[in-house]
């Protein structure tokens, strides 16, 4: 074993292999910080040019990907608020929120810090575990799948925040865009009204994008300065290690909790994510600051996406199961280069085995240190008119959602996500549950009914069923026992009580038009799902129900408040939802232009209207930066082998 | 291991150029595909069973067509794989430069007369088929030890698959045939999580294709923790799936248990389904198909494609642990028969509606 942990260092140690683990891990952090595009926008990109090489080469590019993604998306997360991939929710709402505090610099480097040690935890137990994780992931049947992603749920949910009704709303309407599309237990289209393009569901990257990176693309391109309101102060990185040491045991158990998710297939890193990041909440006595900031949810669901990005190759190469969509590749390449997965792959290849360890632990380090690098030149970007951003950003996206079926259902769907995504931002009703709640239904639902057909319900008295259950359990009667305890203590001493009085009061600020029409779209969403609901079968209606009951009576009592509010308060204006009308405006328009004119042509015109119209460059270098953004967007519709939309009435050919 | 080595391929490719050159035969064929490139559009995501077996053919077909074309693997997902063939349907041209390359989980909604479909495969032109073997395994818990025990097992039998219309098709129709009691528990999400739940216990019948059956299930068939029992077969000289599969000849196709089990060969509408349903999933698994008119000449161009590729050593040698060691079939072999399946009589399609919509409530 030892003389195969070193030869497997000598076969990654020639320059080709290593020159292409190192593409790999820029085309990885490219991709982790492009926002919505994450590891498996990197990895199907990348898997072309794969067979070009030799399979070690290959596959530590590959593996160059997979490793820095949830290092590099530390940067979107922090500094744009939009999670550069769905797993990084948390840092996205922690980190942000630091970064508008000016303590970027503390944010990321914690990041990378935590995402490093999970990178390495998790080539860690690639290592040791691999020979012996086979009984674990056997003890894992359907019944704890079902838990897990349960269990994951519940997490989220904490994080809703102060407004419960909005929080629950929305993990309800997450469960409801989940649930499109085929049901896993009963021969069942649901909400597909009659277009194939929605029979498989909605893509993860599609619903992320839309419902972060549009709203806050469009709220930055209206406020016309650079993405932070004022020159973003980085800081130094000396209090970020200084933290990153307090912090190194949550980081340690997050990364523990990040690598069990990765042995659970397909519920994966947005459960432990969310997990981590709940263990974190329960861990820390003073809990005031999360949602506003807390350095310990960033390290904490840092600590643990990378884990399970890394720990989801243990189900892949021992059972070829992949843990991920990233890992689901990884497997096809195995494949290709004629690597069986299975428990005789680790007995007759070691070599390959702990080539990829040590492929996974270089890059994780040198990602790390790659991100402290590039970080302040990046940052730079934030002061920036953010028009000049946004055109290329945009484009990016149009290109990664059209990735995925090659339909203009792509593109509708991420603007209509993309509005939606910004009723919700400027309404004040939180998106991270959304993006929970749609990415754990389809699990739950179908470990539920494969575990009620197998088991009946002796399920419930599973030990690893109790024992994962506890973790929902246990904190939450801790947590009950503590506010109990804090509402004695409040009682006694007015001062505080004052305090919670003032802070409930707090007027929201948000546009009362934009809150009424959100309202109405949630209601209106909820009691047409409602009605088509009533046809479905049975396993087919139970878990859209338990979204959909729940959310209708939620957006209707948000609707109700509302209207309740406006008679008693009057009409509330705020301007800079107002100000965003025309830019979201913009932003349809150029949709509706692709559907119509095509990709070829509506994109000068989107390019033009963002760059003289919103950034009020002159014409001279507007037409400069222009063509080179439409040449590097028509080159990455080449890369990735696309022909870009064409339009339904004219389609301009390209001369390549 | 596959590794393609590029430096052969084109030694290779400047020698078939050379003799082409002084051979100087029927020109049209001999430099068809010179300069073009192939677009084989494989209707499902990167890193699947069929991008991979694609990927494997692709270096083949550059070599062995005449001209060398390039040939480029083009994913389109979405809807099960309707989405890229309706795609295809559509845009492909028949100059024989576009491919469809896809499975029964195409041509299922199309003999079920699904209405998302779009495309009319029987009247597309397969160019070859590449089989597909299946194996249907057992726990040894249930005390089943060949397939003359299916129907005296020890516990109830449950099987984990993925949905009724899908790919368990043809091996929930074999029960079907064998008259076997089990129950089907459906909603996984691949035929590996299945069986891993066969692993873990929750299921004790399972079966798993050609490549993960050699990948995975040979090694716990040697632990003693599975029992093989029976392949879905392969069509012989009197174009049924009568034979056995070419890569399991020490198992008995479904055709054989049935004789076993009842003294006579299967036959009714039951058969009938499994036969056409079977064919199109195994025997004709993962197929290529060209545009409906198509030109001969194409069609002829691959036919004899497929031919060096079978007597290619390389590839004899590759194919047996990349995709189980089948040949491939020419179109001369796969046409007739494959048309057969795809237009299966009124009598066989109303079966399979009323057993979806009666066993498994799945309402076409």
């Amino acid at each position: 074993m030892l003389e195969n942990i070193g030869s497997a260092l000598d076969l990654l140690f020639q320059p080709a292999r290593l020159l292409a683990l190192f593409i790999g891990m820029l085309a990885g952090m490219v991709f982790g910080m492009l926002p919505g595009l994450g590891g498996v926008a990197a990895v199907s990109i990348l898997l072309p040019f794969i067979y070009l090489m030799d399979g070690y080469s290959g596959l530590a590019m590959l593996l160059g990907a997979i490793s820095v993604i949830y290092t590099a998306d530390t940067i979107t997360s922090v500094l744009l608020g939009a999670p550069g991939s769905p797993a990084s929710a948390p840092t996205a709402i922690e980190g942000h929120a630091l970064a508008k505090q000016g303590k970027a610099s503390l944010a990321l480097g914690v990041g990378f810090l935590a995402s490093m040690v999970g990178g390495l935890f998790g080539a860690l137990i690639l290592s040791v575990a691999i020979p012996i994780a086979g009984p674990l992931v056997l003890a894992l049947g359907t019944p704890e799948l079902f838990m897990f992603a349960l269990v994951g749920l519940c997490f989220a949910a904490s994080m809703v925040g102060k407004d419960l009704a909005l929080g629950l709303a929305a993990a309800c309407f997450g469960i409801l865009l989940g649930v499109i599309g085929a049901a896993p237990a009963a021969a069942n289209y649901r909400f597909i009204f009659g277009q194939s393009y929605l029979m498989d569901g909605l893509s993860l990257p599609i619903v992320a994008l839309g419902l972060f990176a549009v709203a806050e693309l469009i709220s930055m391109v209206a406020s016309g300065g650079g993405i932070a309101g004022q020159p973003m102060a980085l800081g130094k990185w000396g209090e970020s290690f200084r933290e990153f040491w307090r912090h190194r045991w949550l980081i340690c158990r997050s990364s523990i909790i990040g690598i069990f998710g990765g042995f659970v297939p397909a519920v994966g890193a947005s459960a432990s994510t969310w997990i981590a990041y709940g263990h974190a909440m329960s861990s820390t006595k003073d809990k005031r600051n999360f949602g506003k900031g807390e350095i310990r949810g960033v390290a904490s669901a840092e600590g643990a996406n990378n884990a399970t990005i890394i720990s989801d190759l243990v189900p892949t190469m021992l059972f070829s199961v992949p843990g991920g969509p990233a890992a689901a590749i990884f497997l096809g390449a195995l494949f290709s280069f004629g690597f069986y997965p299975g428990p005789r792959m680790v007995s007759e290849s070691p070599d390959l085995m702990y080539m990829i360890v040590w492929s996974v632990a270089l890059a994780s380090v040198m990602g790390a240190a790659i991100c402290f690098a590039v970080t302040p030149y990046i940052a730079r970007l934030t002061r920036v008119n953010f028009a000049l951003i946004a055109a290329p950003l945009l484009l990016i996206m149009v290109a990664g959602a059209y990735q995925g079926t090659q339909t203009f259902g792509d593109i509708l769907a991420l603007l209509a996500l993309g509005i939606l995504g910004w009723l919700m931002k400027n309404a004040g009703i939180p998106r991270a549950p959304v993006l929970v709640g749609f990415v754990l239904a389809t699990p739950m639902e179908q470990y539920f009914w494969l575990t009620t057909q197998i088991h009946g319900y002796s399920w419930l008295t599973r030990p690893g069923v109790l024992i994962i259950a506890s973790l929902i359990v246990i904190p939450l009667m801790l947590n009950a026992v503590r506010w109990l305890r804090q509402r004695r203590s409040v009682a006694n001493d007015p001062k505080q009580q004052a305090e919670a009085a003032a802070a409930s009061t707090e007027p929201p600020s948000h546009d009362s038009s934009v809150v009424l029409i959100t309202a109405l779209v949630m209601v209106a969403a909820f009691g047409y799902a409602l009605v088509e609901m009533l046809g479905f079968r049975p396993n087919a209606r139970l878990m859209p129900s338990l979204g959909i009951v729940p959310g209708l009576l939620l957006s209707l009592y948000v609707l109700g408040r509302q209207l309740i509010r406006i008679r008693h308060k009057g009409n509330m204006t705020n301007l800079a939802s107002r100000q965003e009308l025309p830019v979201l405006g913009g932003i349809v328009s150029y949709g509706l232009a692709i559907w119509v004119i095509g990709f070829n042509l509506a994109t000068p015109l989107l390019l033009v209207w963002l760059l003289v119209g919103c950034a009020r460059m002159r014409w001279g270098s507007a037409l400069l930066y222009g063509l080179a953004v439409y040449v590097i967007a028509q080159g990455m519709f080449s890369m990735m082998r696309l022909t870009p939309p064409t339009g339904a009435l004219i389609d301009l050919p390209m001369p390549w | 291991m596959f590794i393609p080595d590029t430096k052969l391929k084109t030694l290779s490719a400047a020698t078939l150029m050379a003799a082409g050159c002084f051979a100087a035969a029927p020109a049209m064929a001999e430099d068809f595909y010179a300069g073009k490139t192939i677009e084989m559009v494989v209707p499902f995501g990167e890193g699947g069973a069929t991008y991979v077996a694609a990927k494997f053919l692709e270096p083949f077909l550059e070599q062995h067509l005449p001209g060398n074309p390039q040939v480029n693997v083009r994913t389109r997902p979405g809807g099960g794989s309707i989405l890229g063939a309706n795609w295809f349907q559509q845009n492909a041209e028949p100059n024989g430069e576009t491919i469809l390359f896809t499975t029964s989980s195409t041509s299922n909604p199309y003999v079920l007369g699904m209405d998302a479909v779009e495309y009319d495969l029987a009247a597309m032109r397969p160019a070859y088929s590449l089989p597909f073997g299946a194996v249907v395994y057992v726990s040894p818990s249930t005390g089943i030890e060949s397939s003359a025990d299916l129907h005296s097992s020890d516990m109830p039998l449950i099987y984990g698959g993925i949905a009724a219309a899908a790919s368990d098709l043809p091996v929930l129709l074999s029960f079907e045939l064998l008259e076997l009691d089990l129950r089907a528990v459906l909603g996984f999400d691949g035929r590996g999580p299945a069986r891993l739940a066969f692993e873990r216990g929750e299921t004790n019948i399972d079966f798993q294709f050609t490549p993960a059956y050699m990948s995975q299930v040979v090694d716990m068939v040697e632990a003693g923790t599975a029992v093989p029992i029976m392949t879905g077969g392969s069509v012989g000289d009197d174009g049924v799936l009568s034979a056995r599969d070419p890569a399991f000849p020490d198992y008995p196709s479904v055709y054989e248990v049935y004789e076993e089990l009842h003294g006579e060969p299967p036959s009714g509408v039951e058969w009938d389904a499994f036969q056409a349903i079977g064919a199109t999933t195994f025997n004709f698994g993962l197929t290529a198909y060209l545009p409906e008119g198509t030109p001969d000449e194409v069609l002829e161009i691959f036919e004899e494609a497929i031919t060096s590729i079978n007597a290619d050593p390389e590839y004899q040698d590759k194919s047996q642990e990349a995709i189980g060691g089948y040949d491939l079939l020419p179109a001369s072999v796969v046409t007739d028969s494959l048309s057969e399946s795809l237009q299966p009589s009124d009598e066989v399609r109303d079966y399979l509606r009323n057993l979806l919509a009666e066993k498994y409530d799945v309402q076409l």
